[in-house]
């Protein structure tokens, strides 16, 4: 397999494909005790003048940082995890989440980050620095 | 907080900056994080998610109720200075980092910054977890 090593600037990452669901928004609420309406309930959504319910962004974060972790394996660690949420997200969007090497050192490799709906919009971009192990 | 209520009539204010929570004991348990990983769809191996910091919701900052519902969530910042562990023992804050005014497409808007910051038994800083929370300005509509 590949070493984090290898990997050079502008080089992309292994993607992470995602499809949230209902269900899933429901298990992040009770796992994380954000019970926030706009997640859980179709109403009080469309009266804050969205389509219906939205995942949390935290979720979204969390598949990005899936992406990241299962890249990294057991060669690093995420030592800074930065994003910007975008677009809302919502149950059955297709995600994508994607990644690239902007810039390495001997033992950082500073990765671009997107997330991108079936509609090609862009719902997250980021920064992660990987520390390698030395 | 109550259902229905929007951020519009929340006073929101450079005056929160500084303001934070007690320091409270944090467990990283097996259960909790098993249920997390569980939650986000990925397979448990003991290793825990860079986002299971977002999930601190125990610290209370008295007098600042946020987010409050109508606040959107603008980023999520997480630094780490040391690999967190399950079965690892420290203690977290929570603090308002920073409160400022923005105009833009969407006029004005307040950003409030909320880190959560999370200490080993030693006292050395092991995380800091930023989250920007966006709400349209106390002014509008006056």
């Amino acid at each position: 397999m590949k070493s984090l090593l290898d990997y050079q600037v502008a080089e992309p990452l292994p993607i992470r494909e995602w499809v949230p669901s209902d269900l899933q928004v429901r298990q992040y609420a009770e796992a994380t005790g954000d019970f926030n309406p706009i997640h859980l309930d179709d109403d009080y959504a469309r009266q804050a003048g969205l389509e219906g319910a939205i995942v949390h962004g935290m979720l979204t974060m969390a598949q990005m940082g899936a992406m990241l972790t299962d890249w990294i394996g057991e060669e690093g660690m995420l030592g800074k995890f930065n994003v910007r949420f975008e677009q809302i997200v919502r149950p059955n969007d297709k995600i994508t989440c994607s990644g690239s090497i902007k810039a390495r050192s001997k033992n950082t490799l500073v990765c671009i980050l997107e997330a991108s709906n079936n509609k090609k919009e862009r719902v997250l971009s980021g920064l992660a620095y990987v520390m390698l192990k030395s | 907080m109550a259902k229905g209520r929007r951020a519009e009539n929340i006073i929101i204010g450079k005056e929160l900056i500084g303001l934070e929570s007690k320091l409270l004991p944090l467990k990283i348990r097996h259960e909790d994080v098993r249920r997390f990983a569980e939650a986000i769809g990925i397979r448990f191996n003991d290793r825990v998610p860079a986002t299971f910091v977002g999930t601190l919701v125990q610290a209370i900052i008295p007098g600042v109720e946020l987010p409050a519902p109508g606040m959107i969530h603008g980023e999520q910042n997480i630094t780490y200075y040391r690999p967190l562990c399950v079965g690892d023992s420290l203690n977290y804050k929570k603090c308002v980092k920073d409160v400022y005014e923005r105009s833009g497409k969407l006029g004005k808007r307040m950003f409030v910054v909320l880190e959560t910051t999370g200490y080993d038994l030693a006292g050395e800083l092991v995380f800091a977890s930023s989250s920007v929370l966006i709400a349209p300005s106390k002014e509008e509509g006056e």
